[in-house]
């Protein structure tokens, strides 16, 4: 192993370390919010999975998130234990993603968006409805814990961040694996990549299964933090249109991309809120359009431009 | 299965697309170890006959036969699988990766039945990327690298697969003429090397003379002639199709009078 | 109810075209598109209270307004990004709809909106049924207008160019047009008609922001419906998802409208995905 790939190791790994002992130094607040941004990176690592690396964007995958909650909510209120109905949620998420993930995947990128989109309107439509199994539009809630406040937000805290360590260390093998080549090339160029023996919709439908897995467990997590959840909420556009902006900003296609662009994108919506409120839609719109016109390939993208560009450079010296 | 046996039978392979006849009851074979020339003018077919026989294109009607194996109904990705492998007139290359990650792909997935574990599968990318002669550009992504070293990564990249048969779609195509004798050299090597079998598209004829054991000539989707190089080049029917009929006159009578 | 069912098509027909012919086209899903007909109403909102002037006649104001503004957006925002692929043009429409929605609220509030026509509440009568006046003249408007539409593209030169464009961005390069003129005009057409439809729509019923997302829901399935591009493809859609919607409000209850529609869509997109028109589409 190169000293380079050494020294980032270890700088990860201090990382991690210094993250499970933030909490002792901040609010309460602040930890709330530092945990929902490591659960928006694991989201936006679903969506970087299926467009950074694959090029399909799956503009409806807050479907999973919203199925990973509303499971969740079921099974607690029938007794289950959480250890218990956190596989359950993400069997759940997985054999959607499998069903409908088949038949769509066969498209090629425009079809798979739009369809997601509406199979996500179609499931929110039929949780607002089925009122006796869901609890309806007006929602559902979870068994509360029975522990002082600290405690329960400091467990969350400490599990949003290992499913994010989880969910990023798993990404890293799978996109250095031959599966991840396979993923790769269907982006790179989809004919070719079938023409070289790549079962490209296996690969598209267990890629989609992956981000389904993680990002429903991101949701199981967060219903029994809440303690309560509306359909509107946990199927919200808005949750897809937030960590696609978060991958994009982060760099698609990166790994540690979507985790840098969680903190920006977090940590600026909570300095703006009370500044814009008022404005806040269209802030955000704004904000959107500057970073595909300027930072396109995101922080990790620019970055690694950045770096390439004087290699370059120094190459040409050194040859000379 | 013996030295010369048929490794590929392509079988009456017909493409119509509505009233358009593409490729037209097309039928020749190619046997172990051959390099069967695919020639004839713009439009007659060939890309659309690869596309035929490798699955891209659901056929009108024919067979195609791998070994024996009826592969008419397989996918794609099942036929390269199995060994029989194209490039691509337009190059295809897998954008916004190096060089080398390429004809990896090409290591990893291919052929089954190998060993396609990423250490030895990068070994033998990498000894196939020697073999072509890009061992300095290996890294460079293919966003940087000149169309001749695009022409030898699609190359190396088949080659990768370890397939039986390649259908080399005209790889000449863009080359200039020292560029196009070292990329006949390389095919030639190649071959003795792999013992592969090669059905060679190309519509410049000068190209696939000095390579190919047998040509087969189409012309507006149907198979004109079979022979061996010689025979195919004094054809009156081939010459009528490339340069018209008064040159076609020409030959038959030169034929007639020798 | 049958009169309802085809009326509502109709103007679900005018709506749904826009978005086809931008998405068939340019291959541009816009996201914006529903914040964009309710623009249109908000236009001929105060056209109304401060000119009293019809919903019908200042219609015409919106369509020239969301024409330059589709113009604009495309030339501006879109086309330079085209080649990012579908996540930039989708995330970039859609931060055009988060900006005109902020703007909307702004200036009109969330409350619902009416336009109260002094004559609507006359009824126009066709043998034993009595038709709302209002509704029929947005029915006669917008095949009107659908037919215009359907004139500009076979008709005029520009027209032409576009669909030339559609079939053969090559070709049409070699002969010397201006592509991208085409697409432009395509894409501000598509926001034109937009604006039209917000118009009549103002006329009949109420408006709001609400309505952005679930305008949206509506066209993708009347533009996947007819096939993309195909401007008779999308009248056919629209009559079909105002006839669904019509009779799934009353069978079913209104709850289930948008689910049914969203199913429809993602059936059609599986089984086939050209249309019912099977028309192939762009990409």
């Amino acid at each position: 192993m190169s000293n380079n790939k050494k020294v980032n190791i270890f700088l990860l790994i201090i990382a991690v370390v210094l993250f499970i002992f933030l909490p002792r130094f901040l609010s309460g607040y602040w930890v709330r919010v530092i945990t929902t941004i490591f659960m928006y990176a694991v989201i936006a690592q679903g969506i970087n999975i299926m467009s950074g690396y694959m090029g399909y964007l799956p503009f409806g995958n807050a479907m999973f998130f919203g199925i990973g909650a509303y499971v969740t909510a079921i099974g607690m209120s029938k007794g289950l234990p959480f250890l218990v109905v956190v596989p359950l949620a993400a069997i759940t998420a997985i054999l959607f993603s499998i069903l409908l993930g088949l038949p769509v995947l066969r498209l090629r990128g425009h079809y798979f968006a739009i369809a997601t989109i509406g199979m996500s309107a179609a499931i929110l439509a039929v949780v607002q409805n089925a009122t006796e199994i869901t609890g309806g539009a007006m929602g559902t809630t979870l068994p509360i814990i029975d522990k002082a406040p600290s405690v329960v937000y400091n467990y969350f805290y400490l599990a949003m961040l290992a499913l994010m360590v989880i969910t990023t260390l798993s990404l890293h093998f799978i996109i250095k694996s031959k599966f991840g080549f396979g993923i790769r090339s269907i982006k790179a160029n989809e004919d070719a990549a079938n023409s070289m023996g790549i079962n490209t919709t296996y690969h598209k439908v267990i890629a989609w299964a992956i981000s389904a897995l993680f990002t429903s467990i991101a949701g199981a997590l967060y219903a029994y933090w809440m303690s309560f959840i509306g359909p509107d909420e946990v199927f919200d556009v808005m949750i897809a249109v937030n960590t696609i902006v978060i991958m994009l900003i982060g760099g698609a296609g990166s790994i540690l991309g979507p985790i840098i662009g969680a903190f920006i994108i977090e940590l600026f919506a909570e300095v703006a809120w009370s500044a814009f409120l008022e404005y806040h839609l269209a802030v955000l719109g704004i904000i959107i359009i500057i970073i595909v016109i300027f930072v396109p390939k995101g922080v990790t993208g620019t970055i690694g431009d950045f770096v390439k560009r004087r290699k370059l450079r120094v190459g040409k010296k050194v040859s000379i | 299965m013996g030295e010369n046996s048929t490794i590929l039978q392509i079988k009456n392979l017909s493409k119509h697309f509505g009233a358009l006849k593409a490729v037209d009851e097309v039928s020749f074979e190619v046997k172990k170890g051959e390099i069967v020339g695919l020639i004839g003018p713009n439009g007659a077919g060939k890309t659309t006959l690869t596309n035929l026989v490798n699955g891209t294109y659901p056929k009108t009607e024919g067979k195609v036969l791998f070994k024996d194996l009826d592969i008419s109904n397989l996918k794609p990705y099942q036929i390269a699988r199995i060994g029989l492998t194209r490039t691509y007139q337009v190059v295809k290359p897998l954008t916004g990766m190096t060089v080398e990650e390429n004809v990896l792909v090409g290591s990893l997935f291919g052929r089954e039945n190998r060993d396609s574990e990423m250490k030895n599968a990068s070994k033998r990318a990498r000894e196939i990327i020697k073999l072509v002669g890009l061992e300095s550009k290996k890294d460079s992504l293919v966003s940087d690298i000149t169309l001749p070293d695009l022409k030898k990564m699609e190359f190396a990249r088949v080659l990768a697969m370890e397939p039986e048969v390649i259908f080399l779609d005209e790889v000449m195509a863009g080359l200039n003429p020292i560029e196009v004798e070292e990329a006949s050299i390389l095919v030639k090597e190649v071959r003795q090397e792999k013992d592969l079998s090669i059905v060679y598209i190309e519509h410049i004829m000068k190209a696939v003379m000095g390579i190919s054991d047998r040509i087969v000539v189409l012309h507006h989707g149907r198979k004109i002639v079979e022979g061996t190089p010689q025979e195919v080049v004094n054809d009156p029917a081939v010459v009528e199709a490339y340069l018209g009929k008064r040159y076609a006159k020409g030959i038959k009578e030169v034929n007639n009078e020798g | 109810m049958l009169a309802n069912a085809i009326l509502l098509g109709g103007l679900y027909a005018l709506m749904g075209i826009g978005f086809s012919l931008q998405w068939g086209i340019s291959g541009i899903i816009n996201l914006s598109y529903g914040a964009m007909v309710i623009l249109g109403s908000y236009i001929s909102l105060e056209f109304f209270n401060f000119f009293h002037i019809d919903p019908f006649i200042s219609m015409i104001m919106s369509g020239a307004i969301l024409f330059i503004i589709g113009a604009i957006i495309y030339r501006g925002l879109l086309q330079p990004f085209l080649k990012g692929g579908i996540v930039f043009t989708l995330i970039l429409t859609f931060a055009v709809r988060l900006i005109v929605e902020n703007i909307i609220l702004k200036v009109w509030s969330a409350d619902y909106r009416t336009i109260r026509l002094a004559y609507a509440g006359s009824n126009f009568q066709l043998g034993d049924i009595y038709i709302p006046l209002t509704k029929f003249l947005t029915f006669i408007t917008a095949g009107i207008l659908i037919y215009l539409t359907y004139l500009f593209m076979m008709n005029t030169k520009t027209g032409k160019g576009i669909q030339a464009v559609a079939l053969d961005k090559e070709g049409a390069q070699a002969v010397g047009m201006d592509v991208e003129k085409m697409y432009m005009i395509n894409f501000a057409l598509g926001t034109a008609l937009a604006g039209l439809t917000g118009s009549l729509w103002a006329s009949i019923y109420a408006f709001s922001p609400h309505l952005l997302g679930p305008i949206v829901g509506k066209v993708f399935i009347i533009a996947i419906l007819g096939g993309l591009g195909n401007i008779w493809g999308a009248a056919a859609g629209g009559l079909l998802l105002g006839f669904a919607e019509t009779a799934g409000a009353a069978f079913l209850g209104s709850q289930w409208q948008e689910a049914i529609g969203m199913v429809i869509m993602v059936c059609v997109l599986i089984w086939r995905p050209y249309g019912l028109m099977g028309k192939k589409f762009f990409g």
